[in-house]
Protein backbone atom coordinates (compact mmCIF):
# COMPACT_ATOMS: atom_id res chain seq x y z
CA UNK A 1 0.00 0.00 0.00
CA UNK A 2 2.81 2.42 0.98
CA UNK A 3 4.47 1.63 -2.04
CA UNK A 4 1.43 2.28 -4.21
CA UNK A 5 1.44 5.80 -2.59
CA UNK A 6 5.10 6.24 -3.32
CA UNK A 7 4.50 5.54 -6.87
CA UNK A 8 1.36 7.86 -7.07
CA UNK A 9 3.01 10.85 -5.68
CA UNK A 10 5.31 11.95 -8.69
CA UNK A 11 1.52 11.38 -10.72
CA UNK A 12 -0.45 13.57 -8.44
CA UNK A 13 2.64 16.26 -9.09
CA UNK A 14 2.49 16.24 -12.58
CA UNK A 15 -1.34 15.59 -12.54
CA UNK A 16 -1.06 19.07 -10.56
CA UNK A 17 1.35 20.84 -12.55
CA UNK A 18 -1.10 19.95 -15.88
CA UNK A 19 -4.97 20.66 -14.14
CA UNK A 20 -3.57 23.25 -11.89
CA UNK A 21 -4.95 22.37 -8.28
CA UNK A 22 -6.49 25.19 -6.09
CA UNK A 23 -3.10 26.51 -4.41
CA UNK A 24 -4.00 29.88 -2.67
CA UNK A 25 -1.53 32.68 -3.29
CA UNK A 26 -0.51 33.88 0.05
CA UNK A 27 -1.49 37.38 -0.53
CA UNK A 28 -5.16 36.05 -1.16
CA UNK A 29 -5.11 33.91 2.17
CA UNK A 30 -8.08 35.25 4.02
CA UNK A 31 -7.14 37.09 7.42
CA UNK A 32 -7.84 40.08 9.60
CA UNK A 33 -5.76 42.66 9.85
CA UNK A 34 -4.56 42.36 13.50
CA UNK A 35 -1.24 44.04 13.60
CA UNK A 36 -3.41 47.16 12.78
CA UNK A 37 -5.50 46.25 16.40
CA UNK A 38 -5.70 48.53 19.12
CA UNK A 39 -4.44 46.70 22.35
CA UNK A 40 -4.47 47.95 25.25
CA UNK A 41 -6.58 49.42 28.28
CA UNK A 42 -8.42 52.16 26.14
CA UNK A 43 -11.66 53.78 27.57
CA UNK A 44 -14.10 53.48 24.39
CA UNK A 45 -13.19 51.50 21.05
CA UNK A 46 -12.42 54.37 18.83
CA UNK A 47 -13.47 51.71 15.53
CA UNK A 48 -17.00 51.72 17.37
CA UNK A 49 -17.78 55.46 16.20
CA UNK A 50 -18.67 57.04 13.24
CA UNK A 51 -16.17 58.77 10.68
CA UNK A 52 -15.57 62.25 10.69
CA UNK A 53 -13.11 62.37 8.05
CA UNK A 54 -9.37 61.11 7.39
CA UNK A 55 -5.46 62.06 6.93
CA UNK A 56 -2.50 61.50 5.38
CA UNK A 57 1.00 62.48 7.16
CA UNK A 58 3.21 61.43 4.13
CA UNK A 59 6.49 63.00 5.92
CA UNK A 60 5.77 60.65 8.94
CA UNK A 61 4.09 57.67 7.29
CA UNK A 62 1.04 57.92 9.37
CA UNK A 63 -2.83 57.49 8.70
CA UNK A 64 -5.57 58.58 10.95
CA UNK A 65 -8.92 58.73 10.69
CA UNK A 66 -11.22 60.94 12.98
CA UNK A 67 -14.57 59.29 14.31
CA UNK A 68 -17.60 60.45 16.39
CA UNK A 69 -20.32 59.95 18.17
CA UNK A 70 -23.96 61.23 17.30
CA UNK A 71 -23.42 64.62 18.68
CA UNK A 72 -20.21 65.15 16.89
CA UNK A 73 -21.09 63.76 13.74
CA UNK A 74 -24.47 65.34 13.72
CA UNK A 75 -22.64 68.73 13.97
CA UNK A 76 -19.75 67.55 11.91
CA UNK A 77 -22.26 66.92 8.76
CA UNK A 78 -24.98 70.12 9.30
CA UNK A 79 -22.60 72.40 10.60
CA UNK A 80 -25.26 73.16 12.53
CA UNK A 81 -23.86 75.64 14.35
CA UNK A 82 -20.11 76.68 15.43
CA UNK A 83 -17.98 74.68 17.38
CA UNK A 84 -18.73 71.23 18.30
CA UNK A 85 -21.64 71.34 20.88
CA UNK A 86 -21.33 70.11 24.87
CA UNK A 87 -21.82 66.40 24.52
CA UNK A 88 -19.18 65.43 21.63
CA UNK A 89 -17.03 63.00 21.86
CA UNK A 90 -14.61 62.55 19.10
CA UNK A 91 -11.34 59.99 19.04
CA UNK A 92 -8.50 59.46 16.31
CA UNK A 93 -6.75 56.41 16.04
CA UNK A 94 -3.31 57.33 13.60
CA UNK A 95 -2.06 54.35 12.38
CA UNK A 96 1.46 53.60 10.75
CA UNK A 97 1.10 52.30 7.20
CA UNK A 98 2.58 48.93 5.78
CA UNK A 99 2.38 48.37 1.60
CA UNK A 100 -1.30 46.81 1.15
CA UNK A 101 -0.26 42.94 0.24
CA UNK A 102 -3.21 42.74 -2.54
CA UNK A 103 -2.91 45.83 -3.95
CA UNK A 104 0.66 47.32 -4.80
CA UNK A 105 -0.02 51.22 -4.98
CA UNK A 106 -1.99 51.85 -2.32
CA UNK A 107 -0.70 51.20 1.99
CA UNK A 108 -3.07 49.95 4.77
CA UNK A 109 -3.52 50.64 8.71
CA UNK A 110 -0.17 48.46 10.37
CA UNK A 111 0.13 49.18 14.06
CA UNK A 112 -1.32 51.73 15.88
CA UNK A 113 0.69 55.01 16.89
CA UNK A 114 -1.65 56.57 18.71
CA UNK A 115 -5.06 56.76 19.92
CA UNK A 116 -6.68 60.64 21.22
CA UNK A 117 -10.00 61.54 23.00
CA UNK A 118 -11.37 64.61 22.72
CA UNK A 119 -14.45 65.13 24.89
CA UNK A 120 -16.42 68.39 25.64
CA UNK A 121 -18.71 68.19 28.67
CA UNK A 122 -21.65 70.34 29.44
CA UNK A 123 -20.06 72.59 31.38
CA UNK A 124 -17.80 73.40 27.95
CA UNK A 125 -15.39 71.90 29.87
CA UNK A 126 -12.56 69.58 27.29
CA UNK A 127 -10.96 67.08 27.96
CA UNK A 128 -7.51 65.42 26.11
CA UNK A 129 -6.22 61.98 26.59
CA UNK A 130 -3.48 60.28 24.70
CA UNK A 131 -2.32 56.58 24.55
CA UNK A 132 0.41 55.33 22.48
CA UNK A 133 2.89 52.73 23.17
CA UNK A 134 2.46 48.67 22.53
CA UNK A 135 -0.01 47.97 24.44
CA UNK A 136 -1.01 51.41 24.11
CA UNK A 137 -0.90 53.50 27.46
CA UNK A 138 -1.88 56.91 28.45
CA UNK A 139 1.06 59.34 27.74
CA UNK A 140 -1.34 62.46 28.52
CA UNK A 141 -4.40 63.85 29.94
CA UNK A 142 -4.99 67.43 30.11
CA UNK A 143 -8.57 69.71 30.50
CA UNK A 144 -9.38 73.04 31.00
CA UNK A 145 -11.72 75.46 30.01
CA UNK A 146 -10.38 76.13 26.66
CA UNK A 147 -8.80 73.69 23.98
CA UNK A 148 -5.24 72.97 23.73
CA UNK A 149 -3.43 73.58 20.49
CA UNK A 150 -4.18 69.56 19.45
CA UNK A 151 -7.58 69.68 20.26
CA UNK A 152 -8.11 72.85 18.46
CA UNK A 153 -6.33 70.69 15.27
CA UNK A 154 -8.47 67.90 15.71
CA UNK A 155 -12.00 69.84 16.22
CA UNK A 156 -11.05 72.52 12.81
CA UNK A 157 -11.10 68.95 11.16
CA UNK A 158 -13.95 69.70 8.33
CA UNK A 159 -16.04 66.24 7.94
CA UNK A 160 -15.43 64.33 4.64
CA UNK A 161 -17.97 64.81 1.85
CA UNK A 162 -20.25 62.09 2.37
CA UNK A 163 -23.54 62.66 -0.01
CA UNK B 1 -11.52 -11.91 -35.76
CA UNK B 2 -8.66 -10.08 -34.25
CA UNK B 3 -7.89 -8.61 -37.76
CA UNK B 4 -11.20 -7.52 -38.19
CA UNK B 5 -11.06 -5.89 -34.99
CA UNK B 6 -7.47 -4.56 -36.25
CA UNK B 7 -9.57 -3.04 -39.21
CA UNK B 8 -12.02 -1.48 -37.05
CA UNK B 9 -9.74 0.13 -34.72
CA UNK B 10 -7.33 1.47 -37.98
CA UNK B 11 -10.75 3.25 -39.25
CA UNK B 12 -11.35 4.39 -36.51
CA UNK B 13 -7.88 6.53 -36.31
CA UNK B 14 -7.71 7.49 -39.88
CA UNK B 15 -11.11 8.88 -39.24
CA UNK B 16 -10.12 10.10 -36.31
CA UNK B 17 -7.10 12.11 -38.41
CA UNK B 18 -9.55 12.98 -40.97
CA UNK B 19 -11.36 15.02 -38.29
CA UNK B 20 -8.67 16.69 -36.97
CA UNK B 21 -6.98 17.98 -40.44
CA UNK B 22 -10.73 19.19 -41.21
CA UNK B 23 -10.61 21.18 -37.77
CA UNK B 24 -7.59 22.89 -38.78
CA UNK B 25 -9.49 24.36 -41.68
CA UNK B 26 -11.46 26.39 -39.17
CA UNK B 27 -9.42 29.27 -37.81
CA UNK B 28 -10.43 32.39 -36.54
CA UNK B 29 -8.23 35.25 -38.07
CA UNK B 30 -6.08 36.81 -35.63
CA UNK B 31 -3.97 39.30 -37.22
CA UNK B 32 -1.27 41.93 -35.78
CA UNK B 33 -2.66 45.09 -36.60
CA UNK B 34 0.07 48.12 -36.61
CA UNK B 35 1.37 48.97 -33.25
CA UNK B 36 0.37 52.62 -33.21
CA UNK B 37 1.16 54.03 -29.80
CA UNK B 38 3.26 51.65 -27.59
CA UNK B 39 3.56 52.32 -23.93
CA UNK B 40 5.99 54.79 -22.80
CA UNK B 41 8.34 53.40 -20.42
CA UNK B 42 12.18 52.79 -19.68
CA UNK B 43 13.32 49.81 -22.20
CA UNK B 44 13.78 48.15 -19.36
CA UNK B 45 10.55 47.66 -18.06
CA UNK B 46 9.36 47.49 -21.99
CA UNK B 47 11.48 44.36 -21.82
CA UNK B 48 9.85 42.65 -19.06
CA UNK B 49 6.28 43.28 -19.92
CA UNK B 50 7.38 42.13 -23.79
CA UNK B 51 8.77 38.56 -22.53
CA UNK B 52 5.80 37.71 -20.64
CA UNK B 53 2.69 40.35 -21.58
CA UNK B 54 3.48 41.16 -24.89
CA UNK B 55 2.03 37.46 -26.63
CA UNK B 56 -1.42 38.71 -25.68
CA UNK B 57 -1.83 42.14 -24.75
CA UNK B 58 0.26 43.82 -27.31
CA UNK B 59 -0.18 43.69 -31.61
CA UNK B 60 2.83 41.55 -32.05
CA UNK B 61 1.49 38.28 -30.86
CA UNK B 62 3.70 35.43 -32.16
CA UNK B 63 2.64 31.98 -31.28
CA UNK B 64 4.55 28.67 -31.64
CA UNK B 65 3.84 26.06 -33.70
CA UNK B 66 1.94 24.41 -30.79
CA UNK B 67 -0.45 26.94 -30.41
CA UNK B 68 -1.30 27.12 -34.12
CA UNK B 69 -2.69 23.75 -34.16
CA UNK B 70 -6.38 23.46 -33.33
CA UNK B 71 -8.22 23.69 -30.62
CA UNK B 72 -5.27 25.32 -28.82
CA UNK B 73 -5.33 27.91 -31.83
CA UNK B 74 -8.49 28.73 -30.57
CA UNK B 75 -8.37 28.65 -26.88
CA UNK B 76 -5.90 31.45 -27.82
CA UNK B 77 -6.94 33.50 -30.31
CA UNK B 78 -9.72 34.12 -27.79
CA UNK B 79 -7.55 34.49 -25.01
CA UNK B 80 -5.31 37.22 -27.30
CA UNK B 81 -8.75 39.28 -28.51
CA UNK B 82 -9.85 39.62 -25.01
CA UNK B 83 -6.56 40.21 -24.03
CA UNK B 84 -6.44 43.36 -25.92
CA UNK B 85 -9.44 44.29 -25.63
CA UNK B 86 -8.59 44.75 -21.97
CA UNK B 87 -4.91 46.13 -22.22
CA UNK B 88 -3.16 46.44 -25.45
CA UNK B 89 0.59 47.62 -25.03
CA UNK B 90 0.79 48.77 -28.68
CA UNK B 91 -1.96 51.64 -28.23
CA UNK B 92 -2.02 52.20 -24.79
CA UNK B 93 0.53 55.45 -25.52
CA UNK B 94 -1.96 57.36 -26.67
CA UNK B 95 -3.59 57.53 -23.28
CA UNK B 96 -2.61 60.30 -20.40
CA UNK B 97 0.06 59.35 -18.73
CA UNK B 98 -1.21 58.68 -15.59
CA UNK B 99 -3.54 55.79 -17.36
CA UNK B 100 -0.63 54.34 -18.68
CA UNK B 101 0.70 53.86 -14.87
CA UNK B 102 -2.53 53.02 -13.81
CA UNK B 103 -2.69 50.59 -16.42
CA UNK B 104 1.16 49.35 -15.14
CA UNK B 105 -0.07 49.15 -11.39
CA UNK B 106 -3.18 47.08 -12.15
CA UNK B 107 -0.60 44.69 -13.99
CA UNK B 108 1.62 44.18 -11.47
CA UNK B 109 -1.19 43.61 -8.90
CA UNK B 110 -2.43 41.03 -11.31
CA UNK B 111 1.09 39.30 -11.38
CA UNK B 112 1.56 39.18 -7.43
CA UNK B 113 -1.56 37.75 -6.83
CA UNK B 114 -0.81 35.18 -9.63
CA UNK B 115 -3.76 35.81 -11.50
CA UNK B 116 -1.13 37.10 -14.69
CA UNK B 117 0.23 35.59 -17.03
CA UNK B 118 -3.15 33.16 -17.11
CA UNK B 119 -2.17 30.31 -15.09
CA UNK B 120 -3.71 28.15 -17.88
CA UNK B 121 -1.37 29.72 -20.27
CA UNK B 122 1.74 29.47 -17.72
CA UNK B 123 1.46 25.82 -17.92
CA UNK B 124 2.61 25.83 -21.46
CA UNK B 125 4.53 28.93 -21.73
CA UNK B 126 6.81 28.48 -18.47
CA UNK B 127 9.11 31.09 -20.69
CA UNK B 128 6.13 34.08 -19.52
CA UNK B 129 6.33 33.36 -16.27
CA UNK B 130 7.29 36.63 -14.25
CA UNK B 131 10.65 36.56 -12.25
CA UNK B 132 11.56 38.13 -9.03
CA UNK B 133 13.60 40.14 -10.32
CA UNK B 134 11.24 41.46 -13.27
CA UNK B 135 8.93 42.27 -10.67
CA UNK B 136 11.01 44.16 -8.99
CA UNK B 137 11.61 46.20 -12.11
CA UNK B 138 8.05 47.04 -12.94
CA UNK B 139 7.51 47.82 -8.84
CA UNK B 140 10.92 50.22 -8.87
CA UNK B 141 9.48 52.23 -12.15
CA UNK B 142 5.87 52.69 -10.51
CA UNK B 143 7.38 53.37 -7.33
CA UNK B 144 10.56 55.49 -7.29
CA UNK B 145 11.86 56.74 -3.72
CA UNK B 146 9.62 59.65 -2.56
CA UNK B 147 10.86 63.22 -3.15
CA UNK B 148 12.15 65.21 -0.15
CA UNK B 149 9.81 67.68 0.67
CA UNK B 150 5.77 67.85 1.02
CA UNK B 151 4.04 67.83 -2.19
CA UNK B 152 2.53 71.55 -2.98
CA UNK B 153 -0.64 72.19 -1.14
CA UNK B 154 -3.22 71.91 -4.16
CA UNK B 155 -5.93 74.15 -5.45
CA UNK B 156 -8.79 73.75 -2.44
CA UNK B 157 -11.54 75.73 -4.66
CA UNK B 158 -13.49 72.58 -6.07
CA UNK B 159 -13.05 70.52 -2.50
CA UNK B 160 -14.57 73.70 -0.71
CA UNK B 161 -17.48 74.39 -3.24
CA UNK B 162 -18.33 70.24 -2.40
CA UNK B 163 -18.33 70.72 0.91
CA UNK B 164 -19.92 73.62 1.15
CA UNK B 165 -22.90 72.62 -1.30
CA UNK B 166 -22.70 69.16 1.05
CA UNK B 167 -23.48 71.08 3.98
CA UNK B 168 -25.74 73.36 2.28
CA UNK B 169 -27.98 70.46 1.13
CA UNK B 170 -27.64 68.32 4.42
CA UNK B 171 -31.59 69.04 5.65
CA UNK B 172 -32.52 67.56 2.46
CA UNK B 173 -32.88 63.92 1.43
CA UNK B 174 -30.83 63.51 -2.02
CA UNK B 175 -33.07 61.68 -5.16
CA UNK B 176 -30.93 58.99 -6.07
CA UNK B 177 -31.32 56.29 -8.80
CA UNK B 178 -30.83 52.97 -8.79
CA UNK B 179 -27.76 51.05 -10.23
CA UNK B 180 -27.99 49.66 -13.53
CA UNK B 181 -28.47 46.44 -11.83
CA UNK B 182 -31.19 47.28 -9.79
CA UNK B 183 -29.51 47.83 -6.48
CA UNK B 184 -30.73 51.13 -4.69
CA UNK B 185 -28.22 53.66 -3.49
CA UNK B 186 -27.87 52.72 0.72
CA UNK B 187 -27.91 56.12 2.13
CA UNK B 188 -26.87 55.30 5.90
CA UNK B 189 -23.74 53.80 4.84
CA UNK B 190 -22.10 56.88 5.76
CA UNK B 191 -22.61 55.56 9.89
CA UNK B 192 -21.57 51.79 9.46
CA UNK B 193 -18.26 51.45 11.02
CA UNK B 194 -14.46 51.09 9.54
CA UNK B 195 -13.38 48.44 8.10
CA UNK B 196 -10.43 49.77 6.82
CA UNK B 197 -8.97 52.62 5.27
CA UNK B 198 -6.68 53.11 2.19
CA UNK B 199 -3.71 55.51 0.93
CA UNK B 200 -4.19 55.01 -2.70
CA UNK B 201 -0.53 56.77 -3.90
CA UNK B 202 -1.07 55.07 -7.01
CA UNK B 203 -3.98 57.20 -8.09
CA UNK B 204 -4.09 60.10 -5.93
CA UNK B 205 -7.09 59.04 -3.95
CA UNK B 206 -8.06 57.96 0.02
CA UNK B 207 -10.42 55.51 1.08
CA UNK B 208 -12.61 54.51 3.81
CA UNK B 209 -14.11 51.10 3.89
CA UNK B 210 -16.85 51.15 5.84
CA UNK B 211 -19.39 47.77 6.84
CA UNK B 212 -22.98 47.52 8.17
CA UNK B 213 -23.68 45.65 11.40
CA UNK B 214 -23.45 41.95 9.57
CA UNK B 215 -20.09 42.55 8.49
CA UNK B 216 -19.16 43.98 11.98
CA UNK B 217 -20.45 41.27 13.18
CA UNK B 218 -18.58 38.72 11.12
CA UNK B 219 -15.82 40.00 12.02
CA UNK B 220 -16.10 40.11 15.38
CA UNK B 221 -16.52 36.04 15.16
CA UNK B 222 -13.74 35.77 12.62
CA UNK B 223 -16.75 34.41 9.73
CA UNK B 224 -15.02 36.19 7.05
CA UNK B 225 -14.74 33.61 4.23
CA UNK B 226 -17.45 33.23 3.03
CA UNK B 227 -19.00 36.54 4.33
CA UNK B 228 -22.45 36.38 5.37
CA UNK B 229 -25.64 37.02 3.42
CA UNK B 230 -26.64 40.87 4.33
CA UNK B 231 -23.03 41.76 5.11
CA UNK B 232 -22.58 45.32 3.05
CA UNK B 233 -19.45 47.42 2.50
CA UNK B 234 -19.18 50.67 0.86
CA UNK B 235 -15.81 51.74 0.11
CA UNK B 236 -15.70 55.88 0.16
CA UNK B 237 -13.64 57.50 -2.16
CA UNK B 238 -11.97 61.27 -1.95
CA UNK B 239 -8.96 62.83 -3.82
CA UNK B 240 -5.90 63.37 -1.62
CA UNK B 241 -6.02 67.24 -0.95
CA UNK B 242 -2.06 68.15 -0.18
CA UNK B 243 -1.78 70.37 2.67
CA UNK B 244 1.61 72.05 1.30
CA UNK B 245 3.07 70.42 5.16
CA UNK B 246 3.39 67.18 4.15
CA UNK B 247 -0.43 66.22 5.07
CA UNK B 248 -3.37 65.21 2.13
CA UNK B 249 -6.59 65.60 4.07
CA UNK B 250 -9.95 64.50 2.01
CA UNK B 251 -10.47 66.00 -0.74
CA UNK B 252 -13.32 66.30 -3.13
CA UNK B 253 -15.74 63.16 -2.92
CA UNK B 254 -15.56 61.04 -5.91
CA UNK B 255 -17.56 57.81 -5.25
CA UNK B 256 -18.79 55.28 -3.28
CA UNK B 257 -19.09 51.46 -3.91
CA UNK B 258 -20.85 48.69 -2.78
CA UNK B 259 -19.99 44.95 -2.40
CA UNK B 260 -23.80 43.63 -0.97
CA UNK B 261 -23.47 39.94 -0.16
CA UNK B 262 -26.38 37.72 -1.20
CA UNK B 263 -25.82 34.35 -2.07
CA UNK B 264 -29.17 33.10 -3.99
CA UNK B 265 -30.21 36.62 -5.23
CA UNK B 266 -26.79 37.52 -6.76
CA UNK B 267 -25.85 34.26 -7.83
CA UNK B 268 -24.68 35.09 -11.40
CA UNK B 269 -22.01 37.63 -10.14
CA UNK B 270 -20.55 35.76 -7.78
CA UNK B 271 -22.45 36.02 -4.38
CA UNK B 272 -22.30 39.45 -4.45
CA UNK B 273 -24.43 42.59 -5.53
CA UNK B 274 -21.89 45.30 -7.08
CA UNK B 275 -22.60 49.35 -7.29
CA UNK B 276 -21.06 52.70 -7.76
CA UNK B 277 -22.24 55.87 -7.68
CA UNK B 278 -19.77 58.92 -8.53
CA UNK B 279 -19.82 62.56 -7.40
CA UNK B 280 -22.26 64.40 -4.83
CA UNK B 281 -25.50 64.15 -7.45
CA UNK B 282 -24.52 60.51 -6.55
CA UNK B 283 -24.71 59.33 -10.31
CA UNK B 284 -25.04 55.56 -10.83
CA UNK B 285 -22.45 53.95 -12.82
CA UNK B 286 -22.73 52.02 -15.59
CA UNK B 287 -24.56 51.95 -18.82
CA UNK B 288 -26.81 48.55 -17.89
CA UNK B 289 -26.39 45.63 -15.80
CA UNK B 290 -23.56 44.24 -17.26
CA UNK B 291 -21.23 46.52 -15.68
CA UNK B 292 -21.03 44.20 -12.97
CA UNK B 293 -18.58 41.93 -15.12
CA UNK B 294 -15.57 44.81 -14.58
CA UNK B 295 -16.12 44.48 -10.96
CA UNK B 296 -16.39 40.88 -10.83
CA UNK B 297 -13.35 40.71 -13.38
CA UNK B 298 -11.06 43.04 -10.89
CA UNK B 299 -12.11 41.20 -8.06
CA UNK B 300 -11.14 37.57 -9.67
CA UNK B 301 -7.92 37.11 -8.63
CA UNK B 302 -8.85 37.79 -5.00
CA UNK B 303 -11.87 35.06 -5.55
CA UNK B 304 -10.56 32.48 -2.74
CA UNK B 305 -10.80 35.16 -0.06
CA UNK B 306 -15.18 35.41 -1.46
CA UNK B 307 -13.89 38.67 -3.98
CA UNK B 308 -13.09 41.10 -1.06
CA UNK B 309 -9.59 42.68 -1.32
CA UNK B 310 -10.29 44.71 1.80
CA UNK B 311 -7.89 43.04 5.22
CA UNK B 312 -10.47 44.01 8.00
CA UNK B 313 -9.33 45.70 11.03
CA UNK B 314 -9.14 43.33 13.76
CA UNK B 315 -10.88 43.74 16.90
CA UNK B 316 -14.12 44.91 16.10
CA UNK B 317 -16.42 44.47 18.80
Amino acid sequence: MRVRMKLLAPGMVFLCSVLGCAKTNPRVVTTLNTGAMLNGALPANPIQGRVITSWIDKNAGTMSTLYGNDVAVQYARTGAQVGYPAGSALSVVTWTQKEDPRWFGGNIPAAAKSVEYVTIAADKHYTYQRYEGSPLKQVDQEAGVTPNDRESYLLSQRAAVMP
Amino acid sequence: MASAYGARVLWIAVLAGLVFLGLQLIRPTLTNPPVTAELQAPPEVRAVLRQSCYSCHSNETKLPWFDQVVPAYWIVTKDVKEARAHLNFSEIGKLPAPQQKAALYEAVNMIQLGAMPLPSYLRVHPGAAVSAENLKVLRDYLNPPAPAGAAAAADTSAADAQYKGWIAASNQTLTVKASPNGIEFLPDYKNWKTISSTDRYDNHTMREILGNDVAVKAIAENHINPWPDGTAFAKVAWAQQPDGKGVSQTGAFIQVEFMIRDSKKYASTKGWGWARWRGTDLKPYGKDADFSKECVGCHEPVRQNDYVYTMPLGGQQ
